[in-house]
């Protein structure tokens, strides 16, 4: 693939929503979703000579930005950092989540409580509109995997809906 | 297979819509870019000076170089003449030592002059 600097930053151009989305819904935080988001980018960029077409590049950005963003959220649960780790099947949402509500929308924030390669499976799913087995395909997860995450997950989050929608309407 | 999605999963693909990246990231990661390194025609046009030393250099271990062989050589046709000077001294005692043989006579070897083997006849 052509690696002069005019057709990478075109790259970085059409793909840098969907890598940033990913890292963002991952993790939760802005600032450290550009950071992950860039260094996926200039590995994109050590490794344009095993590109080779467009297609493959989206697939490969989907891929490692599910695994650099889960890698940074691992790091920073190992920090200690409170906020990497929402994902317990709690009652409501922990304050520091909801302290996102003016930059992450309900569903966002709902995401970010469950684990991360969950996470990762149901944004392949609802946000890069990827079918179960394109999703194993790209993660090299089992089929039934992906499978139970996304059912699970699902679940989970409907369930979290209704209940932050009754405290809500409780006040 | 195609899965029944339901309103909530609908609401799902609603709101996890691709986001917009923050203005400027695509700049951002540009600048981080490291600058492939590309031969340049400016190399030719560095100052004189620095021409002269490259090229002293270069002429220093050219010049090095031919000495070093020249020495080697001049070391090894050296060491070709003793071996040749060797093998005649020895051929010239071996004829001697045959002709006394051939005359009947007894033969014995003394050292004589510098480290010369010579061959002197018994005349009992």
């Amino acid at each position: 693939m052509d690696q002069s600097p005019e057709t990478f930053r075109g790259m970085v151009e059409r793909h840098q929503a969907r890598v940033f989305s990913i890292a963002f819904r991952i993790l939760g935080e802005t600032g450290v979703a550009e950071e992950v988001a860039q260094d996926v980018f200039l590995e994109l960029h050590r490794n344009l000579g095993r590109i080779e077409n467009d297609e493959h590049v989206a697939a490969w950005l989907r891929r490692v930005a599910c695994h650099r963003a889960t890698d940074a959220l691992r790091r920073r649960a190992a920090r200690g950092d409170a906020a990497a780790e929402e994902y317990q099947d709690g009652m409501a949402l922990r304050p520091v989540v909801r302290d996102l509500a003016p930059v992450m929308n309900r569903v966002e924030q709902l995401l970010l409580t469950l684990p991360p390669s969950q996470r990762a499976v149901m944004l392949l799913r609802y946000q890069e509109d990827l079918e179960p087995e394109n999703i194993a395909v790209e993660l090299k997860m089992p089929l039934a995997t992906v499978r139970s995450y996304l059912q699970r997950g699902v679940k989970m989050l409907r369930a979290k809906a209704e209940r932050t929608l009754k405290e809500y309407s409780r006040g | 297979m195609v899965e029944r999605i339901d309103d909530f999963e609908r609401e799902l693909k609603e709101k996890l819509r691709v986001r917009p990246a923050p203005v400027g990231f695509a700049d951002r990661v540009m600048a981080r870019v490291p600058a492939r390194r590309t031969w340049s025609w400016k190399w030719l046009g560095m100052p004189a000076w620095r021409w002269a030393v490259v090229t002293l250099l270069v002429a220093g271990m050219v010049v090095g170089g031919v000495e070093r062989e020249r020495e080697q050589r001049v070391a090894g046709e050296r060491a070709r003449e003793q071996v040749l000077l060797a093998l005649r001294i020895t051929g010239s005692t071996l004829r001697d030592v045959q002709q006394k043989v051939n005359t009947g006579g007894q033969v014995k070897f003394s050292q004589k002059g510098a480290g010369r083997t010579v061959l002197e006849k018994d005349e009992q």
